[in-house]
């Protein structure tokens, strides 16, 4: 099977073929990251969409590496342009206790059992803790690469995911009690 | 021990959840826009080729005219230059040395610089 830089490398010469196999390998994680990020499907698709397409248009620049980590990159830029085409941008507050930001939560998705817990509990979070776990624990990037990804100070993005991923557990646990 | 595998059993549930959604029909569409992109570049640069093609087209007559002027005012400048350097070679044989000898300077440093 070809490597993912393999697959880049040929995307980059033109081959379309390349870049749809990138595509269908990634599309689960970058979707599943926009879609948390947003707290919508439709919405975490057209971002996992044109998360792809930039990817396209830039696959030249991609200079190896864990390709993961650099479709996550783009993806969370893509999802920052989107919130600022929301004019929902407000100042980063990493001490909130509350989300910042009113995220057009999906009900029809909420009320899928699959969905059911870990969204609940995601939205629970603060939104530094929330990125931060999407990106380490969902997305799968190591805390470096988040921090690279989203400019924060490592030791900001571990003592958030280390938080995060605390209240998750203890929020899981209950509802399995319940 | 690394600080991310103390959430495996998290990022299994996250990653089972995310194994549930459909490539084909996100693929499908995703390489759609892809291609849809690379055709309007296509046709973008291809409408913008074809209007310089025509704009050059147009001007061609005007050059090859203009040309024709250029042509006889080198050969006639080579000629001039030949029968100039003669008659100070003839008045005064050290121009034709210096004019070698800056040549052959000319021609070392061509040859031995790098692009």
């Amino acid at each position: 099977m070809r490597t993912d830089p393999d697959l880049a490398h040929a995307a980059a010469k033109g081959s379309e073929a390349a870049f749809a196999e990138l595509v269908r390998r990634h599309q689960a994680r970058v979707r599943g990251m926009a879609r948390r990020l947003t707290g919508s499907q439709a919405q975490g698709d057209d971002i996992a969409q044109m998360t792809f397409l930039a990817a396209w248009q830039k696959i030249g620049a991609y200079a190896g590496g864990t390709f993961s980590a650099w479709i996550c990159t783009i993806c969370w830029r893509e999802f920052l342009q989107w919130r600022r085409r929301q004019k929902m941008e407000i100042a980063f507050d990493e001490t909130a206790e509350v989300i910042p930001f009113d995220r057009p939560f999906d009900r029809s998705a909420s009320q899928t059992e699959d969905r059911m817990d870990l969204a609940r509990v995601l939205d629970s979070l603060t939104e530094a803790q929330r990125v931060c776990v999407v990106l380490c624990v969902a997305a799968g990037l190591s805390h470096r690469e988040a921090a690279e990804a989203t400019g924060w100070p490592l030791g900001t993005v571990k003592s958030h995911v280390l938080r995060g991923v605390a209240h998750l557990r203890t929020c899981l646990a209950s509802a399995d009690v319940a | 021990m690394r600080d991310e595998e103390n959430y495996g059993d998290l990022a299994r549930l996250f990653a089972a959840e995310d194994a549930k959604l459909e490539a084909a029909p996100f693929t499908a569409g995703v390489m759609k826009r892809v291609r849809r992109q690379a055709l309007i570049r296509q046709l973008t640069v291809g409408a913008f080729g074809f209007l310089g093609a025509v704009i050059a087209l147009l001007q061609l007559p005007e050059l090859l005219s203009a040309f024709v002027g250029v042509d006889h005012t080198v050969t006639s400048a080579l000629a001039l230059a030949r029968t100039e350097i003669n008659e100070a070679a003839t008045s005064n044989p050290m121009w034709l040395a210096i004019i070698i000898g800056a040549s052959l300077s000319i021609a070392a440093i061509s040859m031995t610089e790098r692009a």
